[in-house]
């Protein structure tokens, strides 16, 4: 019996389903060894070893390593060392291969939709998402039609949030397809838990995460303009006070690429350059942490000096490759989510490996109704928010925030979903008083530069600290696992996950779309952005008109 | 059927130097049903490159820059266009149909939408609704909407500014082309009634004489969809005819500025324009 465990129970919450316990089967009565799910079993074998000092001594190694590393992150204005729990996550090979299976089928399908939507709009007119749902997406932008990206790829990167319900079953809780953040930590968390915990890498057999680097950049080039025999790949970030900085900083530096701000590129002749010591340099592809709306101060905001003026005529004239592309929030839209089980049928002729969380979509007749009277039970999303922004859980919100919410949510329908309140899956994790369940979910990255998706074995585990807390962002006070996917002992062959042919939209009756190929998002943390100086004006519009 | 030349040329003089200037014109003609674009070329002074596309809506825009510094830019458009539109029927869908086929079409349904632009006063809205809840059909319904703004508007130039909204001119009771359409688009979606902005030039005389050159503007005007696209210009209460060249279209002004863009350097002090039509043929 291990002393770690003494006084691990489930979460105090009652009233509800408990959440899913992804180490134990059972707590709370029996032989607390026998309760361990199978991939746990090594590492419950080593911890069991370990007295919680020892634990404890070796999590304050990892924190101070950290801290001298630079790995830290902003909270109140003081510099903390990015959280990481010692007790990793641990992923089967078989669960995996669902997970794998279904964020690149996800992957696939929205790549094939973003083409569509800025193209022929084949899916409004068969009826599979409303054309309402379309024009009205704040991410649907009018400025990315005709930029034809090389290779048709859209989504280099992309974070599919999972979750895991009460029943043990991976959903989907939402896509990030536009500048998904968080890789750095998958990265940094695996060198320094090789440290805490060296007996395990020994012992089990862990998939790799240091080819992430290598995939994306083999990516990047993959998607330069046609004919460019050795591009030139720059990381383009807002700048060292972006909550992101370090990400991109490690990004440009396992790449081997400049890491540029937009001040240091600039458009000229139909060619977007790079200025350096040594002249002007051609940049080929623009791997860019900026938001769309920074981008091109011709094109959106004119006060941005995040971007570069031109640019998106640049990319128009297939002279830049954009990653990820310009426009692709209308596919991580979260209403247009609630479309996505249909997008993959329609497209791919497949069912979804991975299943959405029951949706709420409030234009819906009787649902808005539905909503207001059941908020306490509700999650409340806005639908262009991401990584946990503007989102209320209503039975967590007091009520002056709830009165609040649902003026915003009247007045505006289109702008929210409302989901239940899922009790995430929960994670041994050491707190202040030992070991402690606590609330988690899953972002996995996949990588796209020539059609086929890859998926990194593993994601960002992200955990929320505080006792309950079904929110795991680490602004408010979520910390991050290292995820371990184990690999299959030597002669057991892993089953793949076969997509199920799809009988609403099977292959034979669906049209043919060509170009559509595959693709990739943000939220860990918002890139957040600085304005432009004033130092440049609009030109006047040429005279009213008469 | 009119063959018309047009030139219409900008020009913008900076106090002190401007430099790296990025633009885009949306002043060339585009080939539409009842229109045919002969020739059409764009120069600007200092000399750039230039990158022509579609956008959208499908208006023919160039993107240019200007990197050297310079005092004064000017952009002149020229083009040859074959007009043609001879009267024909409307076609009328009835109210049920219209909505149908909006809702079914990203492309009619955007054109709905208010925008910050043409979202009417309440006085607008109230204005459309009286007329649509008499017995018409979308078609007529549209075509009086336009009448009852244009008869509360009078034409005044200089009384508003190119950023003016619908709901400021509204309020003046005053204004041009610009003005007239942004409060007829309001008035007509507010309705329910699928309506864009459109852009051009418009020959002043009723009778154009070959070989004269007129002075002229840059013009506005708005088409509705009741079963299919209906040109007309509020401003003059007549229907697009054989003297209207179109431009450009989009939901609002926003969508077809003429030249937009950003540089850096000295504030522009002064902009000139000059249009002028000749009928050839």
């Amino acid at each position: 019996m291990s002393q770690l465990f003494a006084n691990y129970g489930r979460s105090t919450d009652t009233g509800r389903t408990p959440a899913w316990d992804e180490m134990f089967a059972a707590t709370g009565g029996g032989n607390e060894a026998e309760q361990v799910r199978p991939g746990y079993a090594d590492l419950y074998e080593a911890l069991s070893h370990m007295s919680q000092e020892e634990l404890r001594g070796r999590a304050d190694a990892l924190a101070s390593s950290y801290l001298a590393q630079g790995v830290t992150f902003d909270f109140a204005g003081e510099e903390r060392p990015f959280p990481l729990d010692a007790i990793p996550r641990i992923v089967e090979a078989s669960d995996w291969a669902r997970i794998e299976a279904g964020v690149a089928q996800r992957v696939r399908a929205l790549e094939a939709f973003l083409a569509d939507v800025y193209g022929r709009q084949d899916a409004v007119r068969d009826g599979v998402i409303p054309a309402h749902v379309i024009v009205s997406a704040p991410g649907f932008l009018r400025q990315a039609a005709g930029i034809e990206p090389a290779g048709g790829v859209r989504v280099h990167v992309a974070g599919i949030d999972l979750i895991r319900d009460q029943h043990g079953d991976w959903r989907v809780l939402e896509d990030n397809v536009r500048v998904p953040s968080g890789v750095s930590y998958v990265i940094s968390n695996r060198e320094v838990m090789a440290q805490t915990l060296p007996e395990l890498f020994a012992r089990m057999s862990i998939r790799q995460v240091t080819d992430y680097p290598r995939k994306l950049a083999a990516a990047l080039r993959a998607s330069a303009p046609p004919g460019v025999e050795e591009p030139t790949v720059v990381v383009l970030t807002p700048g060292v006070f972006n909550s992101a900085y370090f990400e991109h900083t490690l990004l440009a530096r396992l790449m081997g690429v400049e890491l540029v701000e937009g001040r240091d590129l600039f458009c000229s002749g139909g060619f977007i350059w790079m200025r350096t010591t040594s002249g002007p340099q051609k940049v080929d592809v623009i791997y860019r942490r900026v938001d769309d709306d920074f981008l091109d101060p011709l094109q959106f905001r004119a006060d941005s000096v995040l971007g570069a003026p031109g640019l998106l005529n640049v990319a128009r004239a297939g002279n830049v490759t954009i990653a990820n592309a310009i426009g692709n929030g209308v596919a991580d839209d979260k209403l247009v989510y609630t479309y996505v089980p249909d997008l993959i049928r329609y497209f791919l002729h497949e069912e979804p490996v991975l299943p959405n969380v029951e949706t709420w979509r409030l234009e819906d007749p009787g649902s808005l109704d539905y909503v207001l009277k059941n908020v306490r039970d509700l999650v409340v999303k806005p639908v262009d928010g991401s990584g946990g922004k503007g989102l209320v859980v209503g039975d967590r919100a007091t009520p002056e925030q709830l009165e609040a919410l649902k003026e915003k949510v009247s007045a505006n329908p289109r702008g929210w979903i409302a989901q239940p309140i899922i009790q995430l899956s929960t994670i041994p994790t050491l707190v202040e008083g030992g070991m402690a369940p606590r609330h988690s979910d899953l972002r996995p990255f996949a990588v796209s530069g020539d059609g086929d998706v890859w998926v990194l074995p593993g994601g960002l585990t992200r955990v929320a600290l505080p006792e309950g807390q079904l929110v795991v962002n680490s602004s408010q006070g979520g910390g991050s696992k290292d995820t371990w996917v184990v690999g299959t002992r030597a002669g057991e062959a892993p089953t793949p996950v076969v997509p199920q042919p799809s009988t609403r939209y099977p292959q034979a009756q669906g049209s043919i779309h060509p170009g559509h190929q595959l693709g990739q998002g943000d939220t860990f943390d918002d890139d957040d952005n600085r304005l432009r100086q004033q130092i440049e004006h609009q030109q006047q519009s040429l005279g009213k008109e008469a | 059927m009119k063959r018309l030349r047009v030139r219409h040329e900008a020009r913008f003089t900076y106090q002190g130097n401007a430099n790296a200037s990025y633009n885009e014109a949306r002043m060339l003609p585009r080939d539409c049903s009842g229109q045919q674009v002969l020739s059409s070329s764009l120069t600007i002074t200092p000399h750039g490159p230039q990158f022509p596309y579609r956008d959208y809506w499908g208006t023919p825009v160039v993107g240019f820059e200007v990197l050297i510094p310079h005092s004064e830019l000017c952009v002149i458009a020229e083009s040859l266009v074959e007009v043609n539109r001879p009267l024909r029927l409307a076609t009328r869908a009835s109210w049920v149909e219209m909505r149908h086929e909006a809702e079914a079409r990203c492309r009619l349904l955007e054109h709905m939408d208010q925008t910050a632009r043409t979202d009417p006063t309440e006085e607008v809205a109230e204005l459309a609704r009286d007329i649509a809840a008499s017995p018409r059909d979308p078609f007529d319904t549209a075509q009086a909407i336009c009448e009852a703004i244009r008869d509360r508007i009078e034409y005044v130039p200089g009384v508003t500014g190119v950023g003016s909204t619908a709901k400021e001119a509204w309020v003046k009771g005053k204004g041009v082309c610009q003005d007239i359409t942004h409060i007829a688009l309001g008035a007509l979606r507010a309705v329910g009634i699928p309506a864009r902005y459109v852009s051009g030039y418009l020959h002043p005389e009723e009778q154009p004489e070959v070989g004269l050159t007129a002075q002229a503007e840059s013009h506005a005007w708005l088409e509705w969809h009741s079963g299919s696209w209906m040109g007309f210009d509020p401003t003059n209460r007549i229907p697009v005819g054989d003297r209207h060249v179109l431009v450009a279209r989009g939901r609002d002004y926003d969508d077809i500025a003429p030249v937009k863009g950003v540089y850096a350097g000295a504030e522009a002090t002064e902009l000139w324009v000059d249009v002028k039509i000749t009928r050839e043929s």
